[in-house]
């Protein structure tokens, strides 16, 4: 770790301004993630501005504008308030599901759901500074694309970085189209589509997502949506809590009310690539589809047709198509085998 | 033998627990010493080459640096002193990733990492030997003659000729010790004699090795060690940060802490090196073995071989006139491995116990009537007696006692909803031995009241050591457990063997059991009195009115252990559910069946077993470190990625013991249950998946990748 400055922020604007001035400023939240990455000296900043002191964090029913009857979830709220929240539990167990499938509960109570989304890899070349990893040191190479890349990506990479995003919560997410809200620099408020927020690695992995330095996330909107009685967050680890998925499903499906045909299907993959991966492809074979292992099956095999494995992780393939074809069935029948 | 009189035997809490929850037991970097130094170690970043030129000139100037120490201006230290691993900063010459290069002391532990940052280091770099699927090829013959070919019979031809054969090969990862506590030391010099508080799993090995590498007197080194977070091994033999520490003490003339980061663990304290196993069995149509043959190959460091004794289980496990054990071995970049719990037995019993239930499963044979079917009557390997074997025992009470008779003989046969379900069974062993142990018994009477106090240099890795020798000297003297006083983890106390290889209790406890009686006829003696019921030394102390007795005794092994062949045995038993979807894993149910000798200690003799079986889970379906053989870095080095078992991986636990009383290993019996719980426990596992799903998997760990 180097030495850094550290100051609190009273309110948002004092936040952005802080980090306006200095672009190797920070801001620290839970600081599960970010303190790591000081200590393993790949992150480096030169200041700290400390934001758990704004107001937040507040999980409250939005009442106008687009999101009308959705939910909006504060960017500083903590990952446990956000799982065990009545209204995620009832409205968007996906969600609840999923956040509870990441970390361990020490740091999901230290964890804030803005700072969630902007976890970096937890690639290995990435931790290791004196490996070659694009995305901690532009130009120097990627470790892990001929490396030991059994945890990495298979859609979406490229020569550039295999990398995968690695947040649960954001899989979910993904999966119910929510929308981050976002204060910039000068004061003005933006919103962001969920898949617009983080990036494909390209030419520039060093560049996680589309949030330009100095935004705060300031709350996560989740639109109102009829998925609540069938979804379901399969996470596949190597063991069974606190590791990184191998793979993820978010399921979720909204069928006729006469038979079970398919109104609406999302499907949202994590730990297959450099972003939360919509399965599109797959989405969008199941609708008007009738709910049958038969049709998840043919949906699966048309999205993961796609996938590019690398040397070690031609498993996730197979993986990913059974995933989809498990969720799905899990989704279906409420959460149930 | 059980006595209800008696507090051996009886499930005592442990005497230390209060004082280790409460935060007052001390560890190595918990010593109150005043004005102490931080030292922070920085670490090749290449595998094999030399250190070209190392700037330390940003990291002098840095704020709070007291000294930079390097190869450079070290001083001269005997390598060859008994520290394992070297790193000792000795020459530039680097033979492993993560090599210790450097050392920076500051004020703080924060200024000396920050220095750390700031130096730049240049090699000349050499591609390191580091792929050991490669490598493998060219292993050789061992220098060790311990390790050299070990036949009986004529193998081959029994292979030849074998009416049924199985043969495979079995692979096993590197697997790190990762105590919970951190290897750790802090040295503080006082004239001429240094004392090292560091975590000792052998308190006088840590003294000499120091002694020697410093080129010093043993007398010259204190080692304190009260305390172990756990070591697994990789705090028997000593490393570098013991020295190292030393050294930095003496330069900036103050005391010195230097703790290593749970990253830095990976490649400074050992490992359990990658294992290569083909084992070839041939029997008859009905069972009986014909031929075992199991042949390992490994890698060392690049000067240094070690060994773990794959072949071990194998010599003794089954009644087979044809055998034959070999090992082979090449130099590999990593840091030299050492002993890691179960030394040999652990991984050589996922070997052998799996081509046992492979050859099961091509006989339609129940895999335990296979076991039942060449249980030896005396030691293959030797041809000596048992000093007592419970293998038949430990396999009949599991079989009962888990329902192993509501196992389906052939795979897939049991699905309950998205998952199948597998019952599994593998047996295991490790040597009983006692080792010299001294130890003085001292009593102290205050009025009516009698205290005791028990001084060894023994050592308590967290397992129950102080609780069992106050159970043994409260039962020897007569005095109840308050009034006994257990000191060990001090090389100034009397010398005593290590907590190593299952030897710590019988050792320990047959020295304080045989000063207790000694103290006692030396108070008889004095007394010159005849009693019809022998006195305790309680007792005799009331009677005699004195107020101070002491005694010393220097305890050995029984000469007639010699001709008996004394091993813990154990049949360990797993269900499991495999998701027919995915592939992960859960162990449903676990029983280890021990049959150990006296167990001193029910209740800290469960949690050692069942301790041992979370770990052989772990290295059945979670433990893994994987070398990039580009460079010879681990890419898996922190908790994140390196998996040991959590919380949720962990099903329903049981530990049964078998009762005896095997006076033939030890006077008291004692067996040891450090190492036995880990031996049998992967094969167990993976036995009960090929149950489960009738896949068979002979490459740990047993990820879901492998189950699609």
């Amino acid at each position: 770790m180097r030495p850094f400055t550290y100051t609190r922020a009273k309110d948002p604007a004092a936040a952005t301004q802080a980090l306006a001035g200095n672009p190797t400023a920070r801001f620290l939240a839970g600081g599960t993630n970010l303190i790591d990455l000081m200590k393993e000296d790949v992150e480096r900043p030169t200041a700290l501005v400390d934001i758990t002191n704004l107001s937040l964090a507040e999980i409250k029913p939005i009442t106008a504008g687009a999101s009308k009857g959705g939910l909006s979830i504060g960017g500083l709220g903590k990952n446990t308030e956000a799982a065990n929240h009545p209204l995620v539990r009832q409205h968007y167990p996906l969600l609840s599901q999923a956040i509870l499938a990441g970390a361990s509960g020490q740091i999901r109570n230290m964890a804030t759901n803005g700072g969630n989304l902007l976890q970096r890899t937890r690639c290995p070349y990435f931790y290791e500074v004196s490996m070659p990893c694009n995305k901690r040191e532009p130009g120097s190479g990627c470790g892990a694309l001929e490396g030991i890349n059994r945890l990495h990506a298979i859609f979406g990479w490229s020569e550039k970085c295999v990398a995968v995003y690695p947040s649960d919560m954001a899989i979910a997410l993904a999966a119910l189209d929510a929308v981050v809200r976002v204060r910039t620099a000068s004061g003005q408020e933006r919103s962001i589509p969920f898949a617009d927020f983080h990036r494909l690695p390209g030419n520039t992995p060093e560049q996680d997502t589309n949030l330009a330095h100095g935004e705060l996330i300031t709350a996560i909107d989740l639109p109102q949506n009829r998925f609540a009685d069938r979804s379901y967050y399969l996470k596949v680890r190597d063991r069974a809590s606190y590791a990184f998925a191998l793979l993820s499903v978010a399921a979720a499906l909204e069928v006729s009310e006469t038979g079970n045909r398919i109104v609406q299907a999302r499907i949202a993959m994590g730990g297959v690539a450099h972003k939360p991966w919509r399965a599109l492809t797959a989405e969008k074979m199941l609708i008007g589809q009738e709910a049958t292992p038969a049709n998840f099956k043919r949906a699966a095999d048309a999205e993961m047709a796609a996938a590019k494995p690398l040397e070690h992780n031609k498993f996730k393939v197979e993986l990913g198509n059974r995933s989809i074809v498990l969720a799905l069935q899990m989704a279906l029948n409420g959460g149930k085998a | 033998m059980q006595d209800k009189n008696k507090l051996t035997g009886t499930p005592v809490s442990r005497i230390d627990g209060i004082a280790k929850v409460t935060g007052k037991a001390a560890y190595s970097t918990d010593y109150p010493v005043k004005n102490l130094a931080y030292a922070v170690l920085f670490k090749s970043t290449i595998a094999a080459g030399t250190i070209r030129s190392i700037d330390t000139a940003a990291a002098e100037k840095a704020p709070g640096v007291l000294a930079i120490i390097t190869h450079q201006n070290a001083p001269k230290l005997n390598v060859d002193g008994g520290i394992r691993g070297g790193a000792l900063l000795q020459s530039p010459e680097i033979e492993f990733h993560g090599q210790h290069i450097g050392l920076v002391v500051a004020e703080t532990f924060e200024q000396a990492r920050h220095a750390a940052h700031l130096i730049s280091v240049t090699y000349d770099r050499r591609d390191p030997k580091a792929d050991f699927e490669k490598l493998m090829k060219n292993a050789s013959v061992p220098k060790d003659k311990d390790k050299a070919d070990a036949k009986r019979g004529d193998v081959k031809a029994a292979l030849r000729e074998a009416e049924i054969k199985v043969e495979a090969v079995y692979e096993t990862p590197i697997e790190h010790h990762h105590p919970l506590e951190p290897h750790a030391t802090i040295a503080e010099w006082t004239g001429d004699r240094v004392t090292l508080y560091n975590s000792s799993q052998i308190v006088n090995g840590a003294q000499t090795a120091a002694a020697k590498t410093l080129n010093i007197k043993p007398e010259q080194v204190r080692i304190v060690t009260p305390y172990i977070g756990g070591g697994f091994g990789s705090k028997g033999g000593q490393w570098a940060n013991l020295v190292l520490t030393a050294v930095a003490a003496r330069q900036v003339n103050r005391p010195v802490k230097l703790a290593l980061t749970r990253q830095q663990m990976v490649n400074s304290v050992g490992l359990r090196q990658r294992n290569h196993q083909k084992v070839s069995l041939a029997a008859t149509k009905d069972g009986k073995l014909t031929a075992l043959a199991h042949e390992t190959t490994t890698h060392g460091a690049i000067k240094n071989e070690f060994i773990e004794p794959c072949g071990d289980c194998s010599k003794i496990m089954y009644d087979v006139p044809n055998s034959l054990i070999t090992y082979r071995i090449v130099p590999m970049n990593v840091i030299l491995p050492t002993y890691t719990r179960g030394p040999g037995k652990s991984t050589g019993s996922f070997a052998l116990e799996s081509a046992m239930d492979e050859l099961a499963h091509t006989l339609k044979m129940d895999p335990i009537e296979l076991r039942l079917k060449n249980e030896p009557e005396r030691d293959p390997s030797n041809g000596k007696p048992w000093s007592s074997r419970t293998t038949v025992q430990c396999l009949q009470v599991g079989a009962k006692a888990f329902g192993w008779d509501r196992r389906k003989p052939e795979p897939r046969q049991n699905q309950q909803g998205n998952y199948l379900i597998g019952y599994g069974v593998a047996c295991g062993t490790y040597p009983a031995h006692q080792r010299p142990t001294s130890a003085i018994v001292k009593l102290k009477r205050t009025g009516n009241d009698v205290m005791a106090t028990v001084e060894l240099a023994a050592a308590d890795l967290g397992t129950g050591t102080y609780t069992i020798l106050a159970q043994t000297a409260a039962d020897a003297l007569g005095l109840p457990l308050s009034q006994v006083k257990v000191v060990i983890g001090d090389s100034d106390l009397p010398p005593a063997a290590g907590a190593v290889g299952s030897v710590g209790a019988s050792s320990y406890a047959n020295a304080v059991n045989d000063a207790c009686q000694k103290i006692t006829d030396e108070l008889l003696a004095r007394s010159g009195k005849q009693f019809f019921a022998r006195p305790t030394a309680s007792q005799l102390m009331l009677s005699e009115k004195l107020t101070d007795f002491q005694t010393r005794i220097d305890a050995k092994p029984l000469e007639s252990a010699e001709e008996y062949s004394a091993h813990s045995f154990n049949a360990n038993f797993a269900e499991v559910a495999v998701n027919r979807f995915t592939g992960m894993v859960r162990v449903n149910r676990f029983l280890a069946v021990t049959g150990a000798g006296a167990i001193l200690n029910p209740k800290t003799a469960r949690s050692q077993i069942i301790g041992g079986n979370i770990w052989g889970i772990g290295m059945a379906l979670t433990e893994e470190s994987v070398v990039d053989p580009r460079w010879g870095n681990f890419v898996t080095r922190s908790f994140a990625d390196y998996h040991v078992p959590a919380n949720l991986d962990i099903g329903e636990m049981e530990a049964i013991f078998i009762r005896e009383d095997d006076q033939k290993a030890n006077r008291m019996g004692i067996k040891g249950i450090g190492e036995v719980g880990i031996v049998g426990v992967a094969a167990a596992v993976a036995n009960a998946i090929f149950n489960a799903t009738g896949k068979r998997v002979r490459e740990l760990p047993i990820t879901p990748d492998k189950l699609l």
